[in-house]
């Protein structure tokens, strides 16, 4: 009987001892991973281009882990928005000066005749020149932001540059408010006048008076100032509606929405800003008598004879109660 | 001359939040600032993920690049801080960057965000090292110190890496080989245009 | 000449009072961020200055 308990305790010990002999051994070849069937990120960027999860932070953006589109924003903004707005403004300002050179200011051909008339009323012209001002201040302090860093911060310093450009930034941000309103008042003031029309059709067709030497008839604004009130209100409205999004980031997008407002802001405002320099180009030198029209509000009667026909016609017509009835230039 | 990285190792993270726990407290940064987070990706579903994330340093760093007025500027170690003094709080950096570092003390845009602020690695600003101006504006100066971030010295799990590039990737290297399995060093392909072979 | 001035200084003081308007309706990050049961005392003033 003892030998059987001995043979018993023998064969337990040695397969206890086989046991621990066979636990310690790594097993190969069940190897496990136990994120095997976790997200990638690979996988992930692939097949949304951005990477989110869950935080637990009342910051929501943060929940963002990678949106690689920045990448892409970054280069548009660097690369693709400097040679847009190069090529706009710069393209512009040497058109103007190779038309100015060759055509010349657009001469009154019949000579001031001493009589005008009413253009503008004092309304009108206080909320243009409202608009005028606030845009000349916010494509300054725009093109700030763009070429600010590579033309004018090797020329005055980082300290200088950055105090310029803050308080540029706070003028463009603010000053949006008045010229946004100014954008509205000339849409509802002037689009009765601003309807394209047959005229217009005609207008553009006869060269408008600035190709070639013609006086095609048009009502109080022909078809390039109609051109101009579309850009003004379109473009307008639509880098209000972009910059102030960007004014009060995330409120109505996520991180895409705001890439894509700063690039629709940008690209519109390059263009507007080309548009606008013909418009002043135009008003000013281009054109004998134009600014007449803005700087005071009456324009000479052969001016606007030769310009304008059309609407002389319509004025001469409501008769001298009118208030628009010509009149001789008062001395001042 | 060491480059530094992070590398969030995310086999290994379980969202604890030692992380964000030990930024917020060594530099004293103030509530709604979140230099370093933790985002989890499809939480309580199998596959769940967490990663820690702040800034990573980015070789040719798009903050930088965006920047207006060119505030930024990457350390001899690759490490890339800004000056507060010259920023304008216009909020660039954040539609560049593609991990979300830039905070802003304010939410509207109107007139400025505030001065913007992220993780430093620990390394602090443009002041003279250690100083008080240095800690009020950007926080602790570890690296002056001859210290490492403190999030990735706080990890509970070791998942948070930050020193020498070169070193973390094989410490990652090592451990995938060992364990047999590894995610990829997230986010080392957008920021530092390179990939652990794992 | 007049209708030019009146535009400046009307545009000025635009800019001015939705200045100040803007800034009262500003939010800062320690409140926005926050949750209402996490804001006890003091948001700290590290790294943002006295008035982040």
């Amino acid at each position: 009987m003892a030998s059987f308990g001995r043979f018993i305790r023998l064969a337990v010990g040695a397969c206890v001892f086989l046991l621990v002999i066979a636990a310690s051994v790594p097993c190969n070849a069940q190897q496990v991973n136990p994120t095997a069937s976790s997200v990638k990120e690979q996988q992930l960027l692939q097949e949304l281009n951005r990477i989110q999860g869950r935080v637990s932070i009342p910051d929501q953006r943060s929940g963002v882990l990678e949106q690689p589109a920045g990448r892409d924003w970054r280069e548009f903004r660097n690369v693709t928005l400097r040679w847009i707005g190069g090529i706009a403004i710069l393209g512009m300002i040497a058109v103007m000066v190779i038309f100015y050179l060759t055509r010349g200011m657009v001469r009154l051909e019949s000579g001031r005749s001493g009589r005008t008339i009413v253009r503008f009323r004092a309304f009108e012209r206080f909320v243009h020149w409202m608009t005028a001002s606030c845009f000349i201040v916010l494509a300054i302090s725009g093109l700030n932001i763009t070429f600010g860093r590579p033309l004018l911060l090797p020329l005055i310093g980082f300290e200088a540059f950055s105090e310029w450009s803050q308080w540029a930034k706070y003028a463009h941000n603010y000053l949006s408010f008045p010229f946004t309103i100014g954008v509205v008042l000339i849409f509802l003031m002037w689009i009765a006048g601003n309807i394209p029309n047959k005229v217009d059709v005609e207008w553009l067709k006869r060269g408008g008076g600035i190709v070639g030497h013609d006086h095609p008839p048009a009502y109080r604004f022909n078809a390039g100032q109609k051109a101009i009130y579309w850009i003004v209100v379109m473009g307008g409205g639509a880098v209000a509606v972009t910059g102030y999004e960007l004014m009060f980031p995330f409120y109505l997008s996520g991180i895409e929405g705001m890439q894509l407002a700063q690039i629709v802001h940008s690209v519109v405002s390059v263009l507007f800003i080309a548009a606008m320099l013909a418009h002043i180009y135009i008003g000013t030198i281009g054109m004998e008598g134009a600014f007449d029209a803005m700087g005071t509000g009456e324009v000479d009667l052969n001016w606007a004879k030769e310009h304008h026909s059309l609407w002389v016609e319509e004025e001469l017509a409501k008769g001298p109660s009118s208030g628009s009835s010509p009149r001789p230039v008062a001395a001042e | 001359m060491a480059r530094m990285k992070f590398l969030c190792d995310a086999d290994r993270c379980i969202e604890c939040n030692a992380c964000v726990t030990a930024c917020k407290n060594e530099h004293e940064v103030p509530w709604g600032i979140n230099r370093r987070r933790v985002v989890t990706i499809n939480d309580g579903k199998p596959g769940e993920r967490s990663v820690s994330m702040a800034c990573m340093h980015c070789t040719d760093a798009p903050c930088a690049a965006v920047c207006p007025v060119n505030c930024f500027y990457t350390t001899a170690d690759g490490v890339v801080l800004h000056s507060k003094d010259l920023c304008i709080g216009c909020g660039y950096c954040f539609y560049a960057c593609p991990f979300g570092a830039p905070q802003y003390p304010k939410v509207g845009n109107f007139g400025s965000r505030g001065k913007m602020d992220k993780c430093t690695f620990c390394a602090g600003g443009p002041e003279a090292d250690g100083s008080q101006e240095e800690y009020e504006k950007y926080g602790a100066n570890r690296l002056a110190e001859g210290k490492l971030p403190l999030c990735a010295e706080m990890c509970s799990t070791k998942s948070l890496l930050a020193g020498d590039g070169e070193i973390i990737a094989q410490i990652y290297k090592e451990r995938v080989m060992k364990r047999g399995y590894g995610s990829g060093a997230w986010g080392w392909k957008t920021a530092y245009r390179e990939t652990i072979e794992s | 000449m007049k209708a030019f001035l009146a535009a400046l200084l009307f545009a000025a003081i635009a800019a001015v009072g939705v200045s100040i308007l803007l800034n009262a309706i500003q939010e800062p990050s320690s409140v926005a961020f926050t949750t209402g049961g996490a804001r006890v005392g003091d948001p700290g003033h590290n790294l943002v200055g006295p008035n982040g």
